[in-house]
């Protein structure tokens, strides 16, 4: 009996909460492509090869093997583009969009979805300053996010900002080999 | 038999009565939960688990490029739930020992129902196999084919039948209406 109520309360403790929307995807869009009024979704599949070399970078393949951004125009005019990038936790799925301007730096990063458990962390984390870090980050650079926020923020909000770095690292690798690149070239 | 919930301690009889109820209203919350995220169809079910890795199995020789034009709706539409092989492990981990938790508290109440052995073995088997099924629908759904998605739902379906059929049981037999009063 008392191994049947340790596994209850073990597994009570380790129960994901559901997933939760903070910020709706519509509006990452408008805020991280301003100005656009025209968009296209590029799903990139990834091959074998491709897909090693992602999960290399940064220890991540996406789901299903495909990648998608979207782009935003303002008229012909390119604004940018974004990713949104999920990261598995133990606490259940964050979903962080990376947004990046026409000359490949991050334009901005927003939390989309987080489960109810970890969004108070998230809420502080964000209220410390935690996005604002992003800003100009290229796709060599490291997100130190929650390094940025270790001594200014509770633990569970740097805890969960070095997962959000998880997620930008993850949207840079992405668009710099797979989004810039042919970019570049076409 | 020295187990016997209907001659059981008044104390015994209501720690079951309110384990069943908790259970209960778990199992309510938790349709509700399924209701939101997966659906009670085999198509809500098969999308949720199968998503696109049923039309693309196999990644392709060259890494591939697709473009389509976006409108501002279909950013807004709901996105399906989807459930890709590393969340279904960690929900695997996470679930599959509550259920069996749930499960073998369950069984002990059916051991203290006034039951043939067949019939508390055949409840016995009814409340693990249908975890089993549940989870084993989610992976056959994700890895062999759509159709298996009934066999989620057929598990999903079996906790239920599995919870209130010892529900029914166990109140019937531990809180039985009295008969025969005389006026």
């Amino acid at each position: 009996m008392n191994l049947l109520l340790r596994g209850a309360a073990i597994a009570a403790v380790l129960h994901i909460t559901p997933v939760v929307v903070l910020v709706k995807r519509p509006d990452a869009v408008q805020t991280l492509l301003p100005g656009a009024d025209s968009y296209f979704a590029r799903d990139v599949h990834l091959s074998d090869p491709d897909a090693h070399r992602l999960h290399e970078l940064v220890d991540w393949s996406p789901e299903d093997g495909v990648l998608t951004f979207f782009g935003g125009k303002a008229g012909a005019t390119v604004v940018g583009a974004l990713t949104f990038v999920r990261v598995d936790t133990p606490h259940g799925p964050l979903e962080v969009a990376v947004g990046f301007t026409p000359q490949g730096a991050v334009r901005g990063v927003i939390v989309t979805k987080a489960t109810v458990e970890m969004k108070p962390w998230v809420l502080e984390a964000v209220g410390a300053g935690l996005v604002e870090r992003y800003r100009g980050l290229k796709p060599d650079d490291v997100p130190g996010g929650a390094a940025a926020l270790d001594g200014h923020a509770g633990k569970l909000a740097v805890y969960v900002a070095g997962e959000v770095d998880k997620g930008v690292a993850r949207g840079l690798a992405a668009y710099g080999t797979f989004y810039a690149v042919r970019n570049a070239g076409a | 038999m020295l187990y016997d919930l209907a001659r059981a301690d008044l104390r015994i009889k209501w720690l079951v009565t309110c384990l069943l109820a908790t259970l209960g209203v778990s199992y309510v919350f938790g349709a509700l939960m399924v209701s939101r995220y997966a659906g009670f169809t085999p198509g809500r079910v098969a999308a949720t688990y199968a998503g696109p890795e049923m039309s693309m199995p196999m990644p392709p020789e060259s890494t591939m490029v697709m473009e389509h034009p976006m409108s501002m709706a279909d950013f807004a539409k709901p996105e399906v739930h989807e459930v890709d092989t590393n969340l279904l492990i960690q929900d695997t981990h996470v679930h599959v020992p509550m259920y069996g938790v749930i499960a073998a508290a369950l069984s002990l109440v059916v051991a203290g129902l006034s039951l043939s052995q067949g019939w508390a073995l055949a409840l016995i088997t009814l409340l693990f196999a249908a975890p089993w099924l549940d989870f084993a629908g989610m992976w056959l759904t994700k890895f062999v084919s759509g159709r298996f998605a009934a066999v989620t739902l057929i598990g999903g379906w079996a906790m239920g039948v599995g919870y209130l059929a010892v529900t029914a049981l166990a109140i019937h037999q531990m809180w039985p209406r009295r008969r025969g009063v005389d006026r």
